[in-house]
């Protein structure tokens, strides 16, 4: 299932939560219409988290996780990096890395498996991804774009990139991750896939704004809900129209 | 909210205290007061300047390379709430604290007993070498002058003994 959102009027999403197999993170808003959304759909699968990152809600840009660790920025306070501790799971691991690209989540885009990092990432960084997050890394640009985090945004099923990706630079992609890519938008043309939208294996939340069929590329390309059957049942029903109109 | 250390002196900087410094390369700098950001301002090295605790550390005036030393850091991997570790860590900062301090007096009294021992070999080392300054070379001479009464005088009494008898 995709599902639309918005926080505080902003249909930059991605920004303000962060999703994964094993837990969700939201961020404390004025209302608590965007933290229901999310508890709606996730609740009674994984924990959903209120947390902030240096007293800041921007927590989906400034943290990167997966299902086995969580890596938070140095500027996180300790008692923020208690309070997500405490809320988590015991088996997912938390780490504060002392890092000089703060905003973990625009530099680093991952899945369980593996994860596309800034070039300029601290080698330390690095090694502590790969033992914390237990992925693969590798230093790559999307598009000539450094901020591997910002602009693409993949599950183990599929990946969404920025939409300039040519299709050799996706095929490269997409042999290094494992998972079939797409160039795509959300939030009706914007090119910030990771700040527009969140993912995991079996739910999708995007902007308000995203169009139904930006909708339906990001639930095809994430595999997301029963879109494999409705394929089906829609070229049923096509060949059937087809027929009727022969 | 952390009681930092000042990056200068090294003494601790309660919140609402002092300054920070961030330099372009994401490295931040926290200073207790003015005296400590005027120094870095002034591109002093903390390790020359006597009144810093770098100072101090590099020239064997405090205690370093201390198991008790080891407790007290930044922790990057939180531990999960448990009322039961966190009273019995509460209960050992006290303690840990009273061995710092008693394992920080012994160290003081260690290097101020050296310097006890080279001062008073110092002192023997000198009145060995001026010795003629105490001692005048007419030190001996009046007790000798007194042996010699002595012997004078000696001689006289026995006559007066003879003359008693």
């Amino acid at each position: 299932m995709a599902v639309r959102v918005q926080f505080e009027n902003n249909n930059d999403i991605g920004v303000f939560s962060k999703l994964t197999n094993a837990y969700c993170l939201v961020a404390v808003g004025g209302s608590e219409n965007f933290y229901s959304t999310f508890e709606a759909e996730l609740a009674d699968t994984i924990p959903v988290v209120h947390a902030s990152i240096a007293g800041c809600r921007i927590i989906g840009r400034m943290c990167v996780g997966n299902r086995n660790g969580l890596i938070m920025p140095y500027s996180t306070t300790d008692q923020e990096l208690q309070h997500i501790r405490n809320c988590l799971p015991d088996e997912i691991k938390i780490q504060r890395v002392e890092e000089r690209l703060s905003a973990l989540g625009n530099v680093v885009s991952c899945n369980d498996y593996v994860a596309l990092v800034h070039p300029d990432l601290d080698r330390e960084t690095e090694e502590i991804l790969a033992d914390v997050l237990k992925v693969e890394v590798f230093r790559q640009t999307v598009t000539d774009q450094v901020l591997v985090g910002s602009y693409c945004c993949f599950s183990n099923q599929g990946g969404l990139v920025h939409p300039k990706t040519s299709v050799e630079a996706q095929d490269e992609l997409s042999s290094l991750l494992q998972v079939p890519l797409v160039a795509g938008t959300v939030n009706r043309g914007s090119e910030v896939i990771g700040g527009g939208m969140v993912v995991n294996d079996w739910c999708a939340f995007c902007g308000l704004d995203t169009t139904s069929t930006e909708l339906s590329v990001i639930e095809s390309v994430f595999k997301l809900g029963d879109h494999q059957n409705q394929g089906t049942v829609q070229s049923k029903i096509r060949d059937s129209l087809i027929d009727s109109l022969v | 909210m952390r009681v930092e250390t000042c990056s200068f002196c090294s003494s601790p900087v309660y919140p609402g205290h002092g300054m920070n410094f961030v330099r372009n390369d994401c490295k931040v700098f926290r200073f207790c007061r003015g005296k400590c950001h005027k120094a870095f301002k002034k591109k002093r090295n903390p390790r020359k300047v006597k009144w810093t605790k770098a100072y101090r550390r590099s020239h064997g005036k405090e205690l370093t390379n201390d198991a008790s030393l080891e407790f007290e850091k930044k922790r990057n991997n939180p531990v999960k709430y448990d009322r039961e570790t966190w009273q019995k860590t509460v209960h050992a900062i006290r303690r840990i604290e009273e061995i710092k301090t008693k394992r920080h007096n012994h160290f003081i009294m260690n290097r101020l007993k050296v310097g006890k021992k080279v001062e008073t070999e110092a002192d023997i080392r000198e009145v060995k070498q001026n010795i003629n300054l105490i001692k005048s070379p007419a030190a001996g001479l009046l007790q000798k002058r007194q042996e010699e009464e002595l012997v004078e005088v000696l001689p006289e009494d026995d006559q007066e003994m003879e003359n008693v008898e």
